[in-house]
């Protein structure tokens, strides 16, 4: 019988790769989808209307982070072998303007599915979505599963209130939980409001000649920033352990902001100095100066390695997205994305 | 001019011994509850300063509310003492506890800052961030290990505290709070079922007491010391979080031992374990290290363990001594 994986923020970047992947492993997946006044599954959509039998197989329904009647009777519907949770208010800066409702979602939404598991006796796996941003302020320059944590937002606050609840249940259940210290990772299907993202649509925009600038925050912060569909085979793996265990999961190397956008408008043919402004009000109160991970603990435990470094994530993106405007892409990234993954499993961005 | 404080959870133990401290410093104390009648504040009664407050009633769960608080209050001062206090309970209503403890806190703090962002505010935080105990003593500076779902609230609201703080220049304490207790403390925490089981044995209403893990070592102090801290913090030039405790520790054994000992009798007459008491991950040693409030706050505890117990024992008995003499007042233990 297909094994049955319930996932929670389905209709993002991540939950839209992890379905394609857990789709192609041949698992029925189940998700739940906010209501809106528009039908927000864009980037569902290709395997919604695809050929393959894999629309068969997916199955979405309402569902919301701060409805717990709502999760215990969807769970106890699907009845899942494996749940993923990835549903957040998942952007650091808005996270200031709406405390309360990113702490329901990221925090508090974590017990309340939790506690459905608990509730209906369901025997299943459990996937935390945590972040490096618990790490914050860093106390150590390369962070790892031993560095403390020092949140420095709202968002950061509310994750790591997930992270420990994710670790008590563990704990005083024996649930089958992790949690994914994700470092960034990104792809064609981030939302546009995200610093990589916005740099690369803004560059596919300026070729098109829709605009002639970009409005950028702090150009400073470095990150270590990955490739998400390489990002949402480890949660898979993490849950095909032996035993459930915490894991950070990046590159191992780092980048600012500026060099995301030098290299960006670069590889264009662009002088990034022209089109790029300064803007105050993209400023976060309290920011985030140098993430990097150490990933030993995932490439030693899980035999997970990145193979899409810094250059060719910037490649693939701004390719993804000048295709999206109707212009030739570069074509160095979609060359690459061919290479590296000869059987890839997701859908073209 | 008159200084005014908004308390929340002001019908518990800290809320009350703070409203007291604060009214003999002369300052217009309101408070919030999510229930204000006279038995739920009983408290209040005991301390007769009942009628010297201005109660409120609101739920930590509705932002209007506290934002009304705030506005009504106007305060100079904001004391976050609204928990669901008991980390035994936050296993079996956990989405409760962290709305109340975690999300509560933040509510507050969005009420704040947009009504009264000069408002000092103290957060009545928790030595369970810490986790289970090494024994050795815990400063400032120790990494968090909550263990359960109130402590992982509690951590929550701290951390909140900080990024405030730093993002927004607001006024913000954490008290690292380790245990204190007192005649007011709750039946269901173990210093007060202990005194309490120990007056109702001494006068014959009782002839057992079931306890759980008698070898946790706890550091114990004396409440009315603690919001003495609580004030002090708020007092300071600079905003900043401070560890608040005795740096001694006692098992649970040894509090029962003593507190028969002040009603003259023998405590291994009396006892039974009862693993059912035990808490799914539970915390075991663990000791405060407040060489910082000494430092800075110069303060330190007064009231040491052996007279502690004595304080609460005592009272107990007094208690149900006029009870079954058939006075009637408010209190939270009925007779079965």
């Amino acid at each position: 019988m297909a094994k049955k994986a319930f996932i929670t923020g389905i209709t993002g970047q991540d939950g839209s790769y992890l379905a394609e992947l857990l789709l192609c492993k041949g698992y029925e997946v189940h998700g739940i989808v906010r209501r809106a006044s528009t039908f927000h599954t864009t980037r569902l959509d290709h395997i919604k209307f695809g050929a393959d039998d894999k629309k068969e197989r997916l199955f979405l329904y309402y569902g919301d982070m701060t409805d717990s009647s709502n999760l215990n009777r969807v769970l106890e519907k699907v009845q899942p072998d494996e749940i993923y949770n990835l549903a957040a208010q998942s952007h650091v800066q808005i996270s200031f303007e709406v405390p309360e409702y990113s702490a329901e979602v990221d925090g508090i939404g974590v017990l309340r599915l939790l506690d459905a598991i608990r509730e209906t006796k369901l025997k299943t796996r459990f996937y935390q979505a945590s972040s490096s941003e618990l790490f914050g302020k860093v106390a150590e320059k390369i962070q790892s599963e031993r560095t403390p944590f020092y949140p420095r937002s709202p968002y950061a606050a509310a994750k790591l209130f997930g992270y420990w609840i994710v670790v008590n249940y563990r704990e005083a259940y024996n649930l089958f939980a992790c949690n994914g210290i994700l470092f960034n990772h990104e792809s064609p299907r981030r939302g546009e409001n995200f610093v990589t993202r916005k740099v690369t649509s803004g560059i596919a925009q300026i070729m098109a000649g829709k605009t002639d600038h970009i409005s950028m925050g702090n150009m400073d912060a470095q990150r270590d920033w990955g490739f998400a569909p390489e990002y949402v085979e480890v949660m898979w793996k993490m849950l095909q352990a032996e035993g459930p265990a915490d894991y950070v999961v990046g590159t191992g190397c780092k980048h600012s902001v500026k060099e995301f956008i030098e290299s960006a408008f670069a590889y264009v043919g662009l002088d990034w100095h022209k089109h790029v402004r300064q803007d105050a009000r993209f400023l976060r109160p309290t920011e985030v100066d140098e993430l990097r991970a150490d990933p030993s603990k995932v490439a030693r435990e899980l035999g997970w390695k990145p193979n899409v470094g810094f250059e060719e994530l910037v490649m693939i993106m701004v390719d993804a997205d000048m295709r999206a405007l109707g212009l030739k892409p570069v074509g160095k990234g979609d060359k690459f994305l061919k290479e590296a993954f000869p059987s890839r499993w997701w859908g073209i961005d | 001019m008159m200084k005014r404080v908004l308390i929340t959870g002001i019908g518990g133990q800290d809320g009350a011994y703070l409203s007291q401290l604060l009214l003999e410093k002369g300052y217009e104390v309101f408070g919030l509850d999510m229930d204000i009648n006279a038995q739920t504040c009983w408290r209040l009664h005991y301390l007769d300063i009942y009628d010297k407050v201005n109660l409120i009633r609101a739920d930590m769960a509705d932002s209007k509310a506290l934002l009304d608080a705030v506005k009504k209050s106007s305060p100079d001062e904001i004391y976050n003492l609204a928990a669901h206090s008991s980390p035994g309970s936050s296993f079996r209503l956990p989405v409760e506890c962290g709305e109340i403890t975690g999300l509560g806190f933040i509510r507050l703090l969005e009420a704040a800052r947009e009504a009264s962002p000069q408002a000092k505010i103290f957060q009545a935080s928790t030595r369970d961030l810490f986790g289970a105990g090494d024994g050795s003593a815990y400063n400032e500076d120790r990494p968090y290990k909550p263990s359960n779902p109130y402590a992982a609230a509690k951590l929550y609201a701290h951390w909140m505290a900080r990024i405030y703080r730093n993002s927004y220049g607001m006024f913000i304490c954490n008290g690292i709070m380790f245990n204190h207790e007192s005649p007011l403390r709750g039946i269901e925490f173990v210093t007060r079922k202990i005194s309490d089981a120990v007056a109702r044995i001494s006068l014959g209403k009782e002839s057992r007491l079931a306890l759980g893990n008698i070898d946790a070592k706890i550091d114990w102090g004396y409440a009315p010391e603690y919001m003495q801290a609580a004030w002090q913090m708020l007092q300071q030039d600079a905003p900043d979080d401070y560890v608040i405790a005795t740096g001694q520790v006692h098992s649970v054994k040894e509090f029962t031992r003593r507190a028969f000992q002040v009603a003259g009798l023998t405590w291994s007459d009396y006892i039974e374990s009862d693993a059912g008491l035990l808490r799914p991950s539970d915390v075991v040693i663990q000791k405060g290290d407040f060489a910082k409030a000494r430092a800075r706050l110069s303060w330190k505890p007064q009231v040491e363990f052996n007279r502690l117990v004595e304080i609460m024992v005592e009272e107990d008995l007094r208690r149900w001594k006029r009870h079954l003499s058939g006075e009637r007042f408010p209190w939270d233990v009925n007779e079965k």
